[in-house]
């Protein structure tokens, strides 16, 4: 549905038009049907990556193409929904009307036009009393919700959503959260970005790391996280010195609990307890988490 | 076919966000409230008050429509950037063409409904003091009309890669070149004929006149105050000539506007 190869973007700032390079060597493949997460920190280049596939970013080099079209043709919006980050609308409307105006650009009209969003409003949760308020009067989680519904309005096949969940209150994020599983399971692809990383891996089916303007990480989780640190902790029902032990192994701050740095050292600690009489109570295997894996490859970049 | 619906809608969109604002009805009302002023000067004019009125209200609607496309239309496109109400819209499958044509429509429907507005003041005026309304009348707001469309234009091709001072800034520079330019014109050559300014200084001075006449929208070509102040017909086919010229002008305004605006990147 979404395939970059070789994106570069650079942004011309200030009277000197002075460059700076955005986007590096970006590669993407999100396949139909499929939930793609796309994490990084703050102005690492997500935002940037978005508004390139949904044309509002011209880009340097790079082939891109969005649900078969480049971003630059005009067509290639027609199978798409997008929600910015934080999205404005025409405040002088109401919501409702909101809907109608983009409906009506979607080429909806009449019966099509008012079924299509009501459906919208209630995938949602917007359709109440306050969808007829004019939009200035609206919180940021009422204006995220018709952000969202506006975005599906053309029931598109691809919905990319910029920090859809960010501001929003526990249950505004299980609301969205939701609706997007339920527009999966109707084929609809959602290429999204978030700072949200437990989100992130409670939904997502691939997810890309995007760290400087470079993917560093690209695959299921279960591939981002495994290919980095596993660590098991062992806890025994006796006291070790730490002297007798085999390498690899460190004191954990429980007591009587072990860390094994990897897979090896746990073998190695298991048949010293076993050699030794030492009764194994528990042994955790302890995966890393996305935010583990970020903050490593931050780190990484920083240096 | 899609194109046109967009450009309906997008338009019908700005006609309805510019008459909620506040500043359009500063500048209508100023405009009727000066309409009336022009009775005053009538009477205290030494001229007849009927050409005192007629070419008054002209100019007032001239420059009222110069503030509504400043003051109303390059706040237009740059509201839609400033507040990002750009992102959504234009990642609907809309061309950038459609949106700036539908910007300028829209805003073009506004200046219509003050320019009627103001007729209907300007009728009501001359029938209240006894000052012969004629038809030359319509066909001078008509002109009135073609001169906003080229002014709203301007305005909408600056406010598409400038900031709002600068926009304002050359729209009042291109307004005041298009009427004064062909008074540039005379005068070079009146001072040319007349020997004040001889060998390479005059005819630099030519060339600056012929090339400002040649660039600018020639807007002193819509004034016909002196042909409806004295009830003097218009040459044949003037209307249309300066129709087509208008629309000319009106072309290439919105495909620079556009070929920029596909250039520009939406933050």
């Amino acid at each position: 549905m979404i395939q970059v190869e070789g994106l570069n973007k650079t942004y011309r700032t200030g009277f000197l038009m002075k460059s700076k390079k955005v986007l590096t060597d970006i590669r993407l493949n999100v396949p139909k049907g499929m939930i793609y997460g796309f994490i990084g920190p703050n102005g690492a280049g997500k935002s940037t990556t978005i508004k390139v596939l949904t044309g509002l970013l011209n880009f340097d080099s790079g082939k891109i193409m969005v649900a078969g079209f480049s971003p630059r043709v005009v067509k290639s919006r027609a199978h798409l929904g997008y929600c910015p980050e934080q999205p404005y609308f025409y405040d002088y409307l109401t919501g409702r009307e909101l809907m109608s105006f983009y409906g009506r650009l979607a080429g909806l009209k009449g019966a099509e036009l008012n079924s299509r969003m009501d459906w919208a409003l209630g995938l949602v949760h917007a359709n109440k009393d306050w969808i007829d308020r004019r939009l200035r009067t609206y919180s940021k989680g009422m204006m995220q919700r018709v952000g969202l519904a506006q975005s599906i309005l053309s029931k598109p096949e691809l919905l990319i959503l910029d920090e859809p969940m960010s501001g929003l209150d526990p249950m505004g994020r299980r609301d969205l959260r939701e609706a997007i599983l339920s527009l999966n399971r109707e084929g609809v692809t959602i290429f999204y970005s978030s700072h949200l990383l437990s989100d992130v891996e409670s939904i997502s089916n691939r997810v890309a790391m995007i760290v400087e303007g470079r993917i560093v990480r690209e695959g299921t989780m279960d591939e981002i996280t495994s290919s980095y640190f596993v660590q098991y902790r062992v806890k025994v029902l006796s006291s070790l010195d730490i002297k007798d032990l085999p390498p690899g192994i460190k004191a954990s701050v429980h007591p009587d609990e072990w860390v094994c740095e990897d897979g090896q050292a746990k073998d190695r600690f298991l048949s010293y307890c076993l050699n030794a009489g030492v009764s194994v109570e528990r042994i955790d295997h302890q995966r890393p988490s996305l935010e583990d894996v970020l903050t490593e490859e931050i780190a990484r970049a920083e240096s | 076919m899609q194109s046109l619906s967009h450009i309906g809608i997008i338009a019908l969109n700005t006609f309805r966000e510019s008459i909620r604002d506040k500043i359009l009805y500063n500048i209508v009302f100023l405009a009727i409230g000066l309409a009336f002023f022009s009775i005053l000067l009538g009477e205290w004019s030494v001229f007849d008050r009927a050409h005192v009125i007629k070419s008054t209200t002209l100019t007032i609607m001239s420059l009222s429509g110069l503030l509504i496309s400043i003051f109303v239309g390059i706040s237009l496109v740059q509201k839609e950037i400033q507040r990002r109400t750009v992102l959504t819209l234009l990642s609907k499958p809309i061309s950038r063409v459609s949106f700036i044509v539908g910007k300028y429509i829209g805003l073009l429907g506004v200046v219509a409904s003050h320019l009627i507005l103001l007729s209907i003041v300007y009728y009501a005026i001359l029938f209240l003091t006894h000052s012969s309304p004629s038809f030359y009348l319509l066909q001078a707001i008509y002109l009135v009309f073609c001169e906003m469309a080229i002014v709203v234009a301007v305005a909408l091709l600056f406010s598409s890669f400038s900031t709002p001072v600068l926009s304002t800034l050359f729209t009042l520079g291109v307004y005041f070149a298009g009427h004064l330019s062909n008074q540039l014109l005379e005068q070079v050559k009146f001072v040319q004929r007349m020997g004040e300014v001889e060998g390479a200084g005059s005819v630099l001075m030519e060339k600056v006149a012929v090339i400002i006449h040649a660039v600018f929208p020639g807007l002193y070509r819509y004034n016909i105050s002196s042909y409806v102040v004295h009830d003097i017909a218009l040459p044949q086919m003037y209307l249309f000539w300066q129709t087509l010229y208008a629309l000319g002008y009106i072309g290439v305004f919105l495909a620079i506007a556009s070929w920029w605006f596909n250039r520009r990147d939406f933050l």
